[in-house]
Order: C-alpha cells, then structure tokens, then sequence
C-alpha cells in the first residue's frame, strides 16, 4: 500500500495525454450522445398526448417543453422522461393547455370550402371532425383552424360530429358550438334541407341546445317558359305535392291550346302559401304571350315576353297582380311583338280556320260567359283579324241540339255578341263584326254522341 | 453512468490502458514526484469535482464533459494502480533469480 502511494506520486505525466484523450472524446461524443437522448426521450413519449411538444438536448440536460392536457398528464410526461437512461436532468418547461372559457367551436361553410375553427378539446378529436369533413364533404376543400383547448362540455364530439353533418345540408353559413350552445345560420342547400337539419338536431347529446337556428330555405322557384319555336310550354321547378302537380300540368294543357307541355317539375316541401292560386293565373298570362317567360320565385311572380297587341300588354301588366293571394307580387316586363304584315282576307280566313282547329273558345256550361282559360286563344285570333283591317267577319255561334231550340239559338247569338264584345274591348272597330247565331242548325257532326256534340258547340270565324 | 459506459466502452478502455502503462513506468521512473501538499490540493480538486459533478450543479454540456473527465480519470487512475502493482510484481520476481 505504501508502494503504491509512493508510485501514485509519478502517475502525473500520463495525466497530459489523458487529457488529450478527454478532449477527443468530448469532442467526437456530444453530437451523438445529445442526438440519442432525444431518440430516446421522444420515444418514451410516444404514447403520451402532447400538444406543441418540443424536446432539445444540451449535452444530457433535456428541455422539455409541451402543452398538456391535464396535470396528471403534464406530470407522467415529465416523469417519463426523466426515467430514461442517460438524461442527467429535466429543465421542466411543460404547461397545461389553456382552458377555453366559453369553449367555441365552429364550421363555416362559403362558396370554395369549409372551416373549421375555435377549439378542439384533443388532437385525436381535431383530426377526427376533419377527416370526417373531408369525408363527409366529398371533395370540398376542409380548412382546419381549430386551436386546442381545455373545458370542452361532455361528449363534445358527438356533438360537433352530428353539427358537422348538417354543414354538409348547406349551401353556405356558420354553425357554431358555445359551451352546449349551438347556433345556426346560413342558407341551405336544397329545398327541404332546413327542415332536414332541424330533425337532425333533436338527436344533439343531452345537455346540448339550440340557441338560434337562423337557417333560410333557398328560393322556391316555378318556372315556365313558352318557346314559340318549337311550340312548346316547358315546365320546371318545384311544386307542393302531385295533386298541385297534376292541376298545374291540367290548367297549362287547357291555356295552351296548340303548345306541347314539356313537364320537368319536382315535387318539394316549402312552397309559399297560396302557391297554386297564384301560379294558375300567371300561367294564364303567358299563355297570352307570344314569347316568353314566367318565373316564380318565392312569392315573387315575374312575368317576361312579347304581348301580341297593345291593350293585351296592358291587361296583362295591370290584371294579374289582382287575382293573386295576399302577400305575392307581380312584376311584368311585357312588350308588344312588332304588328305582323297584312294579309288577304282569304289568307285571314285560313288562319282563323287554322287557330279554331287547334282551339275552341270555351264558355260557362249554358252561358254565354267565356272561361279565362280561352284568353290566349282570342288574342291570336284578335292578331290574326288585325292583320286584315278591311274585312269584315260574321262571328258564328253554334250550339248542340240538347234542349229547346229557342234556348239554343238565344244562346248561340248571346255567345257571337259575348265573343264581338271581347274583340271590341281588345281595340278592334265593331263594325266589322256581326255576330250570328245558329242555334243547332248546322251541326258539323251527329248530336247523338258526346263526342259529336262538343264539335257542334262552337264559335266560327267567316270573312265575308 | 451505465449508459456511458456501454455508449463509450473504446474512450474508458483507451483512459485505463493509458494509465496501466503510465503505472507500469512509473515503478521504474526516475523522475521527479509529485510533493505531498500538491497531492493533498490535487485530491482536495478531485474532491470537489466529483462533488460538482453528484450535484449536478454544473449545467448543459459542461456538466456533460465533466462527468465524463471524472470516469475517465478515475479508469486511468484504476489503470495507473494495476499497472504498478503488476510492475512491482514483475520487478520483485526476477530480483532474487538474479
């Protein structure tokens, strides 16, 4: 023992050379050991949820730096990494994420994408209501701009998930969660689409409640359009239910007596009240029209083409608007269709036939009242008798032989005057107009049928 | 420490192999010795390094080589104690063949 104290004392040159050594491996080492620590530390923290999680390594001091969840949770991640080999000591710079108060969460929906914001409670359910945006979007471009945040209301995902869902029923706006608050609004995708989203709100988890739901229904919109081209009334839009449907399709076929009725119209939910007392006249106007258009919009009726004379344009512009339900309105842009050249009287008498074959000018069963129905089919006659000024015509009525023949042939002459009365009112001189009634004279086809009677109730037309 | 020493078993063994030759020569050498009151400061330095070092006090990478330093030299000194012992041994043994 004694020897080796006395050696002990000459041991000091090898010290230099130690030196040395320290220096090399100092040198060669840190890098590595520093990179390994954080492999390690961030490896024993793998399944710990940590937001904002930042470890740096300064020889074997570790800095760890995170946002946690809940204190239990801040101390078991400081705890894990202290316990791995190697670390010397733990600079603890870990918070608790910070709590929302209220907590909001919100989905906001325009015309490109939807985003989503305020707060998520924990990455797995941030990264759970974007995939299902994503997925549940189909293809529309999903922001993600939730913050995380302590105080989230129990069984908040369910709850954002369900509202989620509902963004996909709109077209544009904002839901918003505020504690177990939820508000809505915006406009929603399709007809039926608010209705669908308050049912789907009732199924919201217990606690949760609708502060406002400020949802609107996009515009019920009716439109018609009778193309003079192709002789055709072409329907589409929305309609109540099959019963309106059916009357609407029904009350077109007996306006438009030579255009074929192309229907496209969808039955639908949310129709303003008074729906079909307000469509069935305005479908009355355009068929007045020579050209044009006839859109329903809510409760806004606009009407848009060419009359075929002047006092029509009128009537049209002034009439409708009184015939309607309270609480629509009407505009019309009506013009009048340039007057169309003038013809012979033989050539009028071949278009009077032509109109009468297609048409028949329709009254009240035993009257001598003409149905509003028969309003388009007069002001094509009207035109037609416009364009040959200088003939004069015998308007002819005709009956069936049902009952007296004195009542018939009163009736037939009431409904000539009815109808000279009417081509009066439109601006055309009475003079060149002598209503004649032939009671059952001159049937055109056997009284014995229903079918040959309803040809023999008629109004001619007879450029003399 | 066990993690340092698995991690840099090539730097500690080269530290012990170093001080085993520094103590196989220094049985024969005939140079000067350190004096007694420098080893007492020497001791007295090492003392308070291994203090620092079990405190912890020194931070970062400091603190690092440090440790490092103290396991390094404390190998060499193992090394320094083998190597003269055998020396002595060796020395002690072939006296009387002579």
């Amino acid at each position: 023992m004694h020897g080796l104290f006395k050696w002990s004392s000459k041991w000091w040159p090898g010290v230099i050379p130690l030196v040395v050594l320290w220096g090399l491996a100092a040198w060669s080492s840190t890098a590595t050991v520093e990179a390994d620590l954080a492999a390690r530390s961030n490896a024993a923290l793998k399944d710990t949820v940590l937001d904002k999680r930042r470890i740096s390594v300064d020889g074997r001091d570790v800095t760890f730096a995170a946002n946690a969840f809940s204190e239990d949770g801040r101390l078991s991640a400081v705890a894990s990494v202290e316990v791995v080999p190697g670390v010397r000591l733990v600079n603890d710079e870990t918070r608790l994420v910070p709590e929302a108060k209220p907590f909001v969460w919100s989905a906001e929906r325009d015309v490109v994408r939807v985003t989503l914001g305020g707060n998520a409670p924990l990455p797995a359910s941030k990264s759970k209501l974007t995939e299902a945006a994503k997925a549940g979007l189909g293809g529309v471009e999903v922001a993600d701009q939730m913050a995380l945040a302590r105080g989230a209301p129990p069984r908040f995902d369910t709850a954002a998930l369900l509202l989620l869902d509902q963004i996909g029923k709109l077209k544009e706006g904002k839901i918003t969660l505020t504690d177990n608050k939820v508000n809505l609004a915006g406009m929603a995708r399709e007809l039926g689409g608010r209705e669908a989203v308050a049912a789907a709100l009732k199924n919201l988890p217990d606690g949760y409640s609708i502060a406002a739901n400020d949802i609107k229904a996009p515009p019920y919109v009716f439109q018609a359009y009778k193309d003079p081209v192709a002789v055709t009334l072409t329907l589409t839009g929305y309609v109540p239910d099959n019963n309106v449907h059916a009357a609407l399709v029904a009350a077109a076929g007996r306006k438009f007596f030579s255009e074929k009725v192309v229907d496209n119209l969808k039955a639908s939910i949310g129709a303003p009240s008074g729906f079909a007392a307000a469509v069935v006249p305005a479908l009355g106007a355009l068929s007045r029209l020579s050209t044009g258009t006839l859109v329903v919009s809510d409760r806004e009726v606009k009407l848009s083409g060419d009359a075929l004379y002047d006092a029509a344009a009128g009537q049209i512009r002034d009439g409708l608007g009184k015939d309607f339900p309270q609480g629509w309105q009407y505009k019309a842009e009506v013009t009048v269709k340039p007057a169309a050249a003038p013809v012979d009287p033989t050539v009028c008498q071949q278009l009077f036939s032509e109109i009468l074959s297609k048409g028949k000018i329709r009254f009240e069963s035993g009257k001598a009242d003409i149905v509003p129905d028969s309003a388009g089919l007069l002001d094509r006659l009207i035109e037609t008798a416009m364009r040959c000024p200088n003939a004069t015509i015998e308007v002819a009525g005709h009956t069936d032989s049902d009952g007296e023949e004195a009542a018939n042939q009163a009736l037939s002459e009431r409904r000539a005057q009815a109808v000279v009365d009417y081509l009066v009112r439109a601006g055309l001189p009475a003079n060149r107009f002598t209503p004649i009634g032939y009671g059952s004279t001159q049937p055109l086809a056997g009284n014995e049928s229903e079918d040959g009677k309803a040809q023999n109730r008629r109004i001619e037309f007879v450029v003399k | 420490m066990t993690v340092l020493a698995t991690f840099f078993w090539g730097w500690l063994l080269g530290a012990a192999l170093l001080g085993f030759c520094m103590g196989w020569i220094a049985v024969v050498h005939r140079a000067q010795g350190v004096s007694k009151v420098w080893m007492r400061w020497l001791a007295l330095l090492a003392v308070a390094l291994i203090a620092a070092s079990f405190a912890r006090i020194v931070p970062g990478r400091f603190g690092y080589w440090l440790d490092l330093f103290l396991i390094m030299f404390a190998l060499y000194l193992v090394g320094c104690a083998i190597g003269s012992w055998l020396r002595d041994w060796v020395v002690s043994r072939s006296k009387p063949a002579s």
